[in-house]
């Protein structure tokens, strides 16, 4: 069985780099970015099974990534998880519009962030058995 | 009138003597012939004329008395109580009596209508005084104000109002404010008539007016003015929230970028020190580098936090500061090693120049370290990889100035914005997405350089080639030669 493959879209570094030591230990596959054009580029290759971005990028912010990727034919249904430390910035009525599985406010814990995407990847995967 | 009623009897007594001595002494001296040479003659003809004189004297006082009762008879006549009065009328002292306390009755009334008079008077002038004022505060007032009648002719306005809504004070007066206002201003002018018809005493709204070649919003509070039932008119009063919008966006926006930045650096603590405390790093080189990132994340947030303070103490005049002679090339070559480590994370360049020895400026040294720290830090931050950031330094002994210079071969700044590159909280709205930033960096320095040490900060830049930073400050040897 393969790894499922998440692609990390953040600025900081130092944030990509722990979140992916976290994902690697348990068993992910990470490939990152560090704007959200970079992102778009390499889901577009990569074809991630999730995404994990930032809401505040240089070049491309976190939202037009994701309207990027919902336009997209083949990552249009790609589960999204948005990290923001702005905590109002996007409201429950944008994230359902978008289609964003879920969103985290900064800072957030690597465990926290571990468990949703188990519970995304859980989900579609129950959605594809039926 | 008692001295003219004893002439009377006096004349009718001489007229009676006069004629009686007249008849005596007829008969004896009688007949034609006696000549008027006869003394007896002579004095009955005298008697004779002294009568006809007493007749005469009497006939004119009988005249005039009876002109003179009839005068007052018929005044008293023509007065509403005269008939009941006119009756009583017996003798001149009761005639008497009435005329003098009519003329006080009259002289009364007429005392009271003067002091009525005066009273009206003093009020018009008094109201006229209130008008004055109430137009003199309406015309010094920032805010424009209109008013108008119950049938909405416009019968106040002050300056403002007339730039805002286009029309002329005088010749517009008494117009309807819905024809002044025309189609560009028609909001206005329906909110004005409602206000009338809904008789309501308060209704604010926000209207945009075309100003010069900007939209401004005008806070607009409307009222209806009534006297009982009756609608005396409206009051409009427009008051420009275009600048406090624009200052309370501003501050939406930092609070909102200090947030962000402050949660970044602490968004990367919790997360390394998570994995510590979870046992995730488990060599000691992978625990370190974890320690490492902790530590330079915690003087990021520190840094950020002093900033917010530095500006905060700067502008209130509270910050303590300590001038000393301090050289310049030397704190550009401590700084510029503090931000090597992140200029070669984006592949940059920082290139210095050879030390100058008579550089030295009277000044803080911890202050304009952060100076030279921010210019060189934005220099990075918005030039991309693969480019070069250059700081140097100049003396000009002739105006006794050192001047520091941060060029870049970063995106630049378009030529309108580059007036507000210094302003608090301001971001170049195109380069807002090359980084991130609260907009205080810049402003530190201006307020460090300019309000602490009375330098001059300056910026020369083009889009797409870069953009050059910096300041000037008094050499030491001018600030201490001019305080001596």
């Amino acid at each position: 069985m393969t790894a499922n493959k998440i692609l990390i879209a953040d600025d900081e570094i130092h944030i990509i780099h722990v979140v992916a030591i976290k994902l690697r230990n348990n068993g992910y596959d990470v490939i990152s970015a560090n704007n959200g054009a970079e992102a778009y580029e390499l889901a577009c290759v990569e074809k991630p099974d999730i995404v994990v971005t930032d809401y505040q990028m240089p070049v491309m912010t976190g939202i037009e990534l994701i309207e990027k990727l919902r336009a997209h034919d083949e990552l249009k249904d790609v589960p999204v998880v948005l990290l923001t430390a702005r905590s109002f910035a996007v409201t429950q009525e944008q994230q359902a519009e978008l289609g964003v599985s879920a969103c985290l406010s900064k800072p957030f814990s690597p465990k926290e962030l571990l468990k949703t995407l188990q519970d995304i990847l859980h989900q579609q995967e129950i959605a594809l058995q039926r | 009138m008692r001295r003219q009623e004893s002439l009377v009897w006096v004349a009718v007594t001489v007229a009676l003597v006069a004629l009686c001595a007249a008849a005596l002494a007829g008969p004896q001296n009688s007949g034609i012939g006696a000549g008027w040479r006869n003394p007896a003659t002579v004095l009955r003809l005298t008697m004779y004329a002294v009568g006809a004189v007493g007749v005469i004297f009497l006939g004119v006082s009988y005249h005039r008395r009876a002109a003179a009762v009839t005068s007052i008879a018929g005044q008293l006549r023509s007065a509403p109580d005269s008939s009941s009065q006119s009756t009583r009328l017996n003798g001149d002292d009761e005639l008497t009596r009435l005329l003098n306390t009519r003329l006080e009755q009259q002289q009364a009334v007429i005392g009271r209508l003067q002091d009525e008079l005066r009273e009206l008077r003093i009020r018009a002038q008094l109201s006229e005084r209130q008008k004055q004022h109430t137009e003199a505060v309406i015309y010094s007032l920032r805010d424009a104000v209109v008013v108008v009648d119950d049938r909405d002719r416009l019968i106040l306005a002050n300056a403002p109002a007339a730039r805002l809504l286009g029309f002329a004070l005088d010749s517009d007066r008494y117009r309807p404010l819905a024809e002044i206002c025309g189609e560009e201003h028609a909001e206005f002018a329906r909110l004005v008539q409602q206000s009338a018809r809904s008789r309501v005493e308060g209704t604010r709204r926000e209207l945009s007016f075309p100003l010069g070649q900007d939209v401004h919003i005008f806070d607009t509070i409307v009222s209806c003015v009534q006297e009982g039932e009756a609608v005396l008119g409206v009051a409009a009063v427009l008051h420009d929230v275009t600048r406090e919008k624009e200052i309370s966006q501003m501050k939406n926006d930092f609070v909102s970028h200090v947030s962000h930045e402050l949660k970044t650096p602490l968004a990367s603590i919790t997360a390394y020190s998570e994995m510590l405390v979870d046992g995730e790093a488990d060599d000691d080189k992978t625990q370190k580098e974890f320690y490492a990132v902790i530590q330079s994340q915690a003087q990021r947030l520190n840094r950020l936090i002093e900033d917010i303070l530095n500006v905060s103490r700067i502008e209130s005049g509270l910050i303590k500061v300590n001038k000393e002679p301090v050289s310049l090339t030397i704190l550009i070559e401590q700084q510029m090693s503090m931000i090597k480590s992140y200029a070669e994370e984006k592949s940059i360049v920082i290139l210095g120049q050879k030390p100058i020895i008579h550089d030295q400026v009277y000044a803080d040294r911890d202050m304009i370290s952060q100076v030279i720290v921010n210019l060189l830090s934005n220099a990075v931050k918005y030039t991309p990889a693969g480019g070069s950031v250059k700081i140097g330094t100049e003396v000009d002994e002739t105006a006794g100035l050192a001047r520091v210079t941060v060029t870049d071969t970063g995106v630049g700044i378009p030529a309108e914005e580059i007036d507000h590159v210094f302003d608090k909280f301001y971001r170049v709205g195109a380069n807002n997405k090359q980084a991130k930033g609260t907009g205080l960096g810049l402003n530190l320095v201006k307020q460090i350089i300019e309000k602490v040490h009375k330098g001059r900060v300056f910026v020369t830049s083009e889009v797409g080639t870069g953009s050059t930073f910096g300041f000037e400050l008094p050499l030491a040897q001018t600030e201490l030669a001019e305080a001596t």
